[in-house]
C-alpha cells in the first residue's frame, strides 16, 4: 500500500536502506516531502508530489534559447540555474525562442547546467507540467506517452524539466489528457483509464505498443532516483 | 531573463497568432468575459467586504470607516478613498514594498471608475459641518493574477461598497461592531476593460491576452447609461471606432455583470 | 466587549470559557492546500475568526544578489494585515509589529526546512491576513508551513504552533480577543517542530511565574500536537479528493 505522506512523517521504523526523499532521525525513516511513501522493499523512499526541477545528470530536458551571446546561447531550462550551450555544439543557428531538447552533460560548481545532445525541434509548442508528474506522463517504459502518442497523433517529447514539446495531431485534446494525468497522477491505474479516456475521445481503439523509437529518458547515473525506479518497477503501478 | 519569462513570450505570440485566425486560446468570443464570481462578506473586522474571482484571477476589498475632518472647500462632505495593493501573494513577478507605477494606476482607475459615477451622495457621510465627516477607505488586495485586475478589483470593491455598514458613532468615536444602516447607493458603475491584440479588441483579457496586447482601454458605465472613466494603457493605439465598438460591448457586459451584485 | 480595565469573568466556575470552550480548546481550525494557481505553494486558514492566506515562491534566485548566502536559501517572510483586518483600519504601510512578526516568523519556518539544499537562492513566503481576533502569528506561520510542503520544498518537519496564556487567573490554550484583554493576560505565541518539540518561535508578554511556564509549555506543545493534525489532514486532502470523485463517478 502506498501513502500520502507530508514532510517529517514516519515512513518505518524499522532499518532500511534510504532511498530519494527521505532522512533518518534516531534510526527512523521520515519523509522530507508531500509524496508517495515506499517501504515495501530493502528501501524506504518517497516519490515526491510536488516541487520544482532540479536539474541532474543525463536528464533529457526541452529548452527554449533565451538570449543570444557572442559565442554561445542561454537557455531556459525551467530552472533557476543559468543554462549555457556553446555555438560549437550546434550546426544549426538558433534565435531567441528556439526550441530544443538536450541531454544534461553536467551541473559545475557554480551551479551551471551544461547540455549535451542538442536536438532543434522546429514549429509545435511547449506544455507545461508540474516536473514531479512528468515520470507518470511517459509511464513504465514509456507506455504513458505512447498512449497518449497513439490517442491524439501529436509527436511529443517530454522533458524531465516539466516543459513538453509537442507538434502536430490534436493538440487540445493532448493538453486535456495532460492535465487529466497530472491531477490524477498519484492515483493507480493510471495508463488504463487514459487508454479509456483517449479511446472515448479518439473514438478509436487506443492502447500502448510497447516503446519502439522512443525512450523514456532513462535516468541512469542517478543513484537516487535509480533506487526510486527500481522500487517503482518491482512494484510495477506506480510510474506505469 | 528567466526561463518562466522566455515561456510567456513564446505564449504571446501564439495568443497573437491565433487573434488573428479568430480564435482566442481559452475558447471565448472575443466580447466574452471568464466565469465571475462575487463571494460577500469575507472579514468580519470589515465593515464591507467581498472576494471576486474572475477565471482564476482572484482578488478581495475591504470597507473600513474611519472618522475624519472635512477639507475646507467641502465642509460638509465626507470622502471616499479606493486603492488597490498588488500583493506578492498573487504572481511571482509582484514585490513587497511601495506600490509601483502599475499598482497606483490599476488603484487610480479602479477609484474614478466608482467615483465618478457620483454613486454616493458624500453629504451622507457628514457627522457635525465642518468638524468630523466618515472617510470610507475601500482597500483591494490581489490574491491570484490570472489578467484583468482592473475589472475583478473594480467589482470587488463595488461589492464591498453595496456590502458595507455605517458604523454607530458617539462622541465622534466609531463603536466597534455595531452599525447604524448601510450606504446609500445611488449607482453600480462596472468597469469594461478590453486589450487591443494586432487590429483586435478583445474583452476581459486573460494573463496570457495581457502579456501579447499592444494597447488597453477601460471603461465604466453605468445602468442609467452613463459612462463615467476611461483609461487608454499600453504603447499601442485605437481608432475612434474601435473605442466607439468597445463602448458599446462594455454596456452590453456590464448588464450580465451587475445581476451578480447582492 | 471587553474593555482593558473591567473586571470580566472570562472561565466559570465548570472551566467553561465565555465562547463555550474549556481551557484546554482550540477555536475551530480548518486548513486548505493549493489555493492559489500561480503559486509554487499556497494554503488559506481560518481558525475562529481568523482567517488567513499564504503564498510560496520558490526556491528562486536570490535578488538583489548581496542578500544571497552561497550556503543556503535565505528564507524571506512577509506578514502583513489587511487594512480592513482589524477593528480600526491599519494604516497600509508596514508597522514595527508587522516586521517583528515576519522576522521571527521566517526564522522558525527556516528550522524545519532544508536551506542547505539551495545555496544562493530565496524562497518568498508572504503571509496576509484578512480577518483577526487574536493568535493571527500563530495562525500564519501554521497555514506557511502547510504552503511550504505545497510547494514540494524538503523540510525536516512541519511547523505547528498555538497561542496559550493566562486571563482571569486560568492558564488557557489559543486566547481569543476577549482573554487577551483581560486586566491580567499573559500572551505567550509559540511554535514546535512537531517530532521533536523543538520550540521554533516563541515570545511572550505580560506577568508568569515560573510555575504556570511550566505548566504552559506543556499545554501549548499538546494544543500545537492537535494543529498539527489539521495540517496534515489539510496536504492530504488535497489528494484524497481526486479519489473521492473516482468513486463518486
Amino acid at each position: 500500500m502506498k501513502r500520502i505522506v507530508v514532510p517529517g512523517e514516519l515512513i518505518t521504523d524499522k532499518r532500511k536502506k534510504t532511498g530519494s526523499h527521505v532522512f533518518v532521525r534516531e534510526g527512523k525513516i521520515y519523509s522530507e516531502v508531500i509524496g508517495l511513501a515506499n517501504d515495501e522493499g530493502e528501501y524506504a523512499s518517497v516519490v515526491p508530489l510536488e516541487g520544482s526541477y532540479i536539474p541532474m545528470r543525463n536528464d533529457l530536458i526541452v529548452g527554449v534559447v533565451s538570449g543570444e551571446k557572442f559565442s554561445g546561447y542561454d537557455v531556459g531550462i525551467n530552472t533557476l540555474y543559468p543554462t549555457y550551450l556553446s555555438k560549437k555544439e550546434i550546426r544549426d543557428r538558433l534565435k531567441v525562442g528556439s526550441i530544443l531538447s538536450a541531454k544534461i552533460r553536467d551541473i559545475d560548481e557554480r551551479r551551471e547546467v551544461d547540455i549535451e545532445n542538442i536536438r532543434v525541434l522546429y514549429d509545435g509548442e511547449i506544455i507545461t507540467v508540474s516536473p514531479v508528474k512528468v515520470p507518470r506522463i511517459i509511464g513504465r517504459e514509456g507506455s504513458m506517452l505512447n498512449v497518449l502518442k497513439d490517442g491524439t497523433g501529436s509527436s511529443i517529447i517530454v522533458g524531465r524539466n516539466g516543459w513538453i514539446w509537442a507538434k502536430g495531431g490534436n493538440i487540445p485534446l493532448l493538453i486535456e489528457s495532460i492535465n487529466k494525468i497530472e491531477s490524477e497522477a498519484h492515483t493507480a491505474n493510471l495508463t488504463n483509464k487514459m487508454e479509456e479516456f483517449l479511446s472515448k475521445k479518439a473514438g478509436k481503439k487506443v492502447n500502448a505498443p510497447k516503446a519502439k523509437e522512443e525512450k523514456a529518458p532513462k535516468m541512469e547515473d542517478k543513484n537516487v532516483d535509480k533506487k526510486d525506479e527500481m522500487i517503482e518497477d518491482e512494484k510495477g503501478d506506480l510510474i506505469g | 531573463m528567466t526561463s518562466i519569462d522566455i515561456l510567456s513570450e513564446l505564449k504571446s505570440n501564439k495568443v497573437a497568432a491565433e487573434i488573428k485566425a479568430g480564435r482566442r486560446l481559452d475558447g471565448r468570443k472575443m466580447d466574452e468575459y471568464r466565469k465571475i464570481t462575487i463571494e460577500n462578506n469575507i472579514s468580519d473586522n470589515a465593515d464591507g467586504s467581498a472576494r471576486v474571482r474572475l477565471g482564476d484571477t482572484d482578488v478581495m476589498s475591504g470597507v473600513k470607516m474611519i472618522v475624519g475632518e472635512p477639507y475646507p472647500d467641502s465642509p460638509d462632505k465626507g470622502s471616499i478613498s479606493v486603492g488597490v495593493e498588488l500583493l506578492p501573494l498573487a504572481s511571482r513577478y509582484f514585490e513587497t514594498g511601495p506600490p509601483r507605477e502599475a499598482a497606483i494606476e490599476l488603484s487610480r482607475v479602479v477609484d474614478r471608475g466608482i467615483r465618478e459615477s457620483k454613486t454616493l451622495d458624500f453629504k451622507d457621510l457628514c457627522l457635525v459641518e465642518g468638524e468630523k465627516v466618515l472617510v470610507a477607505f475601500i482597500d483591494g488586495y490581489t490574491i491570484n493574477h490570472a489578467g484583468n485586475l482592473f475589472d475583478a478589483c473594480s467589482i470587488a470593491a463595488m461589492s464591498a461598497l453595496l456590502e458595507a455598514r455605517i458604523p454607530k458613532i458617539e462622541d465622534n468615536k466609531i463603536i466597534h461592531g455595531e452599525y447604524e444602516g448601510k450606504l446609500k447607493i445611488k449607482r453600480k458603475p462596472v468597469l469594461n476593460t478590453f486589450a487591443k491584440i494586432g487590429s483586435t479588441v478583445i474583452a476581459d483579457p486573460s494573463i496570457d491576452e495581457e502579456n501579447a496586447m499592444d494597447a488597453r482601454f477601460s471603461v465604466s458605465t453605468t445602468e442609467d447609461d452613463y459612462m463615467c472613466a476611461f483609461q487608454k494603457g499600453g504603447p499601442g493605439s485605437f481608432t475612434g471606432e474601435e473605442i466607439s465598438t468597445a463602448i458599446d460591448t462594455a454596456f452590453k457586459n456590464s448588464k450580465n455583470i451587475r445581476k451578480l451584485f447582492k | 466587549m471587553a474593555k482593558k480595565n473591567e473586571t470580566k469573568v472570562l472561565v466559570d466556575k465548570k472551566g467553561k470559557r465565555i465562547d463555550g470552550r474549556g481551557v484546554n480548546d482550540i477555536r475551530p481550525l480548518k486548513i486548505e492546500a493549493g489555493v492559489i494557481p500561480n503559486a509554487d505553494g499556497s494554503a488559506s486558514l481560518e481558525w475562529g475568526q481568523n482567517k488567513v492566506i499564504v503564498s510560496v515562491y520558490g526556491p528562486k534566485e536570490c535578488l538583489p544578489k548581496h542578500t544571497q548566502n552561497p550556503y543556503k536559501a535565505v528564507i524571506k517572510c512577509n506578514y502583513r494585515m489587511a487594512t480592513f483586518s482589524v477593528p480600526d483600519r491599519k494604516n497600509p504601510r508596514p508597522a514595527r509589529r508587522e516586521i517583528e512578526i515576519s522576522k521571527v516568523s521566517g526564522e522558525a519556518l527556516e528550522k524545519a526546512i532544508f536551506v542547505e539544499r539551495f545555496p544562493g537562492t530565496e524562497i518568498d513566503i508572504d503571509i496576509e491576513i484578512i480577518d483577526s481576533n487574536a493568535g493571527t502569528r500563530v495562525a500564519g506561520l501554521v497555514a506557511a508551513a502547510v504552503a511550504l510542503a505545497d510547494a514540494g520544498i524538503p523540510m525536516k518537519d512541519l511547523v505547528a504552533g498555538v497561542g496559550v496564556g493566562k486571563a482571569d487567573g486560568h492558564l488557557l490554550v489559543d486566547l481569543n480577543k476577549d482573554e487577551e484583554d483581560a486586566d491580567d493576560a499573559v500572551d505567550i505565541p509559540l511554535a514546535i517542530l512537531p517530532n521533536s518539540e523543538e520550540l521554533v518561535l516563541l515570545q511572550m508578554d505580560g506577568l508568569l511565574t515560573r510555575k504556570e511556564w511550566d505548566k504552559a509549555l506543556k499545554m501549548g506543545i499538546e494544543a500545537s500536537k492537535k494543529v498539527y493534525e489539521v495540517q496534515k489532514e489539510a496536504l492530504k486532502k488535497k489528494y484524497e479528493n481526486v479519489k473521492v470523485k473516482e468513486v463518486a463517478k
